[in-house]
């Protein structure tokens, strides 16, 4: 482990930390809040210093850029895109045929304020486009929520393993503050991994070729290869479901949130602790798979009040919602425009709960 | 006058790059001797084993079931961009596709101007049949100007839809690519009901050797191909090669409309 | 010990820079750091406001709701001064800036920054820009002089963090920064001093 500690926007170290696992490709559109990834890529690329990236390029469409990204993956190689709101509406039609192509892919949405233009403000309102698969047709999706600068940083890696693991995209999903927002951190001494990529598509050698394609045209082929993606989803749901825990074991009122919104939260928790109020918070990692099997057993161990806190209308409370069955209260504080709610807001509203 | 070679009878033959698969194209359409002529250059230049092909989405959507090669899916349109994914991290590869006028005119004309005009090392053999053919006879951005389809039932009116789209024009119009070649695909008729002229299919056959070539020699290859759709022109196999004659050549005239390896020039 | 501070100004001031060259000083001192940089859509007049947390533990959230201490760079960042902890500290840039805070338990360090920058012309490059642009830096020193880590030591740390980000062509300017931060340090620690 090296202690160089490192000073860099979200952004910025979620470029490096996809060079330091191995990236070979890159392809994207600028946008704003996002833009510090192809930048910072570029410039290493320019520079060199990083043997297997092998390609940088801007690409003249979100929509080119997926496909890059397809074309790139489809060889085997680690490739990777990023964008913004509007950029990942675009990005959907790639990412259904990736997913039914079972290509694996790394796609960052850096969470901005919608619909439609919107703002450049931070918001979570792309939580059920990546999970729920914002593309047409059924597919399974694998979606990861930073909540950090280092975490941005490390994601990356985690993101190629689980993409090569279950051959298939994996969403980033962060969001506007965090792009821009500046932590110290280390890179962690990850080896940049060389996956199994015997599916690839690299020249038929004798008999054996590799077709990679979403095409099933008879009935039964499309019916058995939608089993296939539907038990893909399953396995992931049971062996992926990540989350991070701060004071559940005891307490009153649990938070649930994810990227900025949980920072809000863990300065909730420690107010909320100080003013005797036993809070705790529940952070998924992975969005897709929801965490819902640690919502259920924190219900079993007597947890009846979760308070989930996201940018947008109430989206993840339905994952929530969902996964308590009705045997908790869950109640919504959300916010939206590009705003953040205060700790404060956080801190009453689980008061109000309390009681 | 016609020469001897131009004398073909139509016969089926495997070659390595064949998977031997009938394909689902109708009688008469020239996408079944496209995917021929791209065995067989695939053959001749021995590399087979180093190709990737992407399929696009149209009548050719299914080619890789024809062709005995890698392959991947592109969504509509996006060939090009995939090609050029492909390319980026594997430049020692060989990655062509086969288009459809809808598919690379319309849906996807972005990206394949946008891989003409940076030089992309990749091969796109863009078929014209003037009508969307997959879908069942729909106006194309290549339809002549008072063709009939399901979508211009009282034929195109260049008024409220525009002219038909040159794309063979359009891509020439950029200066990085190395090969744009447009072929009169169909063969014709002779005054002998057993005898064709096969002219296009000899012509197509050197142009995709020669895009290949271009590819290996790190440059931008097009070739668009003017071909029949007699199912949904509503014609006579026969009848719509002479309509094709007629009035899809003059529109889209055949020629070499750049070369800069001089790959025809030897 | 968590520090919060909200640094404020409008559009080329250099409000970024100094927010995130304090922020890279915690960094160097082994702390944890977190800086949050918000701005309007123009590079240059628009309204800019940054957060900057600096701790030993990791940082909870980086947004900064009550500031120990707020440097406002131009009258509009006064705006923030309601959020300023108890006891919390206003540093002002005077040369733009003549309110007062309109509150009493807050403590206010006026430093004329402008014109503190502006003696400084002897250390700018040959045919370089006015010296007045270093009021940030001025700013910067200020701050650290109020937050009492030793001349030695904040001298030490700050020339650690110009060299980090002053390079290439922006080196020229070392000096004429580095000599900003010593006046805008001296400006208050003199001013600490009892009379």
């Amino acid at each position: 482990m090296s202690d160089v500690r490192e000073f860099l926007k979200g952004n910025e170290a979620l470029a490096y930390g996809a060079l330091r696992t191995g990236l070979n490709a890159y392809f994207a559109y600028p946008i704003t809040p996002s833009s510090e990834i192809p930048e910072t890529l570029a410039t290493e690329f320019a520079r060199s210093t990083f043997p297997d990236f092998r390609t940088f390029l801007q690409a003249a469409s979100e929509l080119e850029a997926i496909n890059m990204v397809i074309g790139a993956a489809a060889t085997g190689a680690k490739a990777m895109t990023a964008t913004s709101g509007p950029g990942f509406s675009l990005k959907q039609e790639g990412l259904s045929y990736a997913a039914g192509m079972e290509l694996p892919l790394l796609v960052v949405d850096v969470n901005r304020a919608g619909p439609g233009l919107g703002n450049l403000g931070p918001e979570q309102t792309d939580y059920f486009q990546a999970t729920r698969g914002g593309g047409h047709g059924g597919y399974p999706t694998l979606v990861l929520a930073p909540s950090s600068v280092p975490e941005m940083a490390s994601f990356p890696a985690l993101g190629f393993d689980l993409a090569f693991a279950y051959r298939t995209p994996v969403i980033l999903l962060a969001d506007a503050f965090l792009g821009q927002l500046k932590e110290d951190l280390v890179f962690p001494d990850v080896p940049s991994p060389s996956y199994d990529v015997a599916w690839a598509a690299t020249g038929a050698r004798g008999e054996a070729r590799h077709v990679l394609s979403s095409l099933h045209l008879e009935l039964a082929d499309q019916s058995r290869h939608s089993r296939h993606l539907l038990d893909k989803r399953t396995r992931i749901a049971q062996r992926e479901q990540r989350a991070e825990e701060v004071g559940t074991e005891d307490a009153e009122i649990v938070f649930v949130a994810y990227g900025i919104c949980a920072r809000l939260a863990r300065r909730a928790v420690r107010i909320l602790r100080s003013r005797s109020i036993r809070a705790g918070l529940l952070r998924p990692i992975t969005l897709a798979p929801f965490p819902e099997r640690r919502v259920r057993q924190l219900i079993e161990q007597g947890r009846r009040k979760f308070l989930v806190v996201e940018l947008n209308a109430g989206q993840m409370v339905d994952d929530v919602r969902l996964a308590a069955g009705g045997a908790a209260n869950v109640e919504l504080l959300g916010e939206m425009g590009g705003l953040l709610p205060s700790s404060l807001d956080l801190v009453r509203a689980a008061e109000a709960m309390a009681r | 006058m016609t020469a001897a070679a131009e004398l073909y009878e139509p016969k089926l033959g495997a070659l390595p790059t064949l998977t031997g698969t009938p394909t689902h194209y109708c009688a008469g359409c020239e996408h079944g001797t496209l995917t021929r002529l791209i065995a067989k250059a695939i053959d001749e230049l021995g590399v087979r084993e180093r190709t990737v092909m992407v399929s696009s989405v149209g009548c050719s959507v299914l080619a890789h079931e024809y062709l005995n090669v890698d392959a991947v899916q592109a969504p509509h349109g996006r060939a090009p961009a995939v090609m050029a994914g492909i390319k980026r991290v594997r430049p020692d590869l060989l990655t062509f596709a086969v288009q459809g006028d809808g598919d690379a005119v319309s849906i996807g004309l972005l990206e394949l101007l946008n891989a003409a005009n940076r030089g992309e090392p990749i091969t796109v053999f863009l078929v014209n049949n003037a009508i969307y053919g997959m879908t069942g006879g729909q106006m194309a951005p290549t339809t002549p100007s008072g063709m009939v389809t399901t979508t211009t039932p009282a034929g195109r009116d260049p008024v409220t839809t525009g002219p038909p789209i040159d794309a063979t024009r359009l891509v020439a119009a950029f200066e990085s690519p190395a090969y744009v070649k447009r072929v009169f695909l169909p063969i014709l008729p002779t005054p002998s009901p057993r005898v064709f002229n096969a002219r296009g299919a000899l012509e197509g056959a050197k142009a995709v050797r020669h895009a290949f070539e271009v590819q290996q020699r790190g440059g931008f290859a097009f070739v668009e191909f003017v071909s029949t759709c007699s199912v949904n022109w509503k014609l006579g196999i026969l009848e719509a090669k002479r309509y094709a004659a007629e009035v899809l050549r003059p529109l889209f005239p055949p020629g070499l409309y750049r070369d800069r390896f001089a790959v025809e020039g030897r | 010990m968590t520090s919060e501070t909200i640094v404020a100004g409008h559009g080329g001031q250099g409000v970024l820079e100094l927010a995130n060259w304090l922020a890279y000083f915690h960094l160097l001192r082994g702390r944890h750091v977190a800086y949050t940089p918000s701005y309007g859509p123009e590079t240059r007049g628009g309204k800019v406001k940054c957060y900057v947390v600096a701790s030993e533990d990791p940082i909870d959230s980086p947004i900064v709701e009550a500031p120990d201490l707020l440097i406002a760079m131009n009258l509009p960042s006064m705006d923030y001064v309601p959020l300023l902890r108890p006891g919390g500290t206003l540093l002002v840039n005077s040369s733009l800036v003549r309110d007062g805070p309109g509150r009493t338990d807050v403590t206010v360090e006026r430093v004329p920054a402008v014109e503190l920058a502006s003696g400084l012309g002897r250390y700018v490059p040959e045919g370089g820009r006015d010296p007045s642009i270093a009021a940030n830096s001025v700013m910067l020193g200020a701050a650290l002089g109020l937050a009492r880590e030793g001349p030695a030591r904040t001298r030490a740390t700050v020339e650690e963090v110009f060299r980090h980000y002053l390079t290439d062509r922006k080196a020229a300017y070392l000096p004429l920064n580095l000599n900003a931060v010593d006046a805008g340090f001296a400006f208050v620690v003199r001013s600490l001093l009892p009379a």
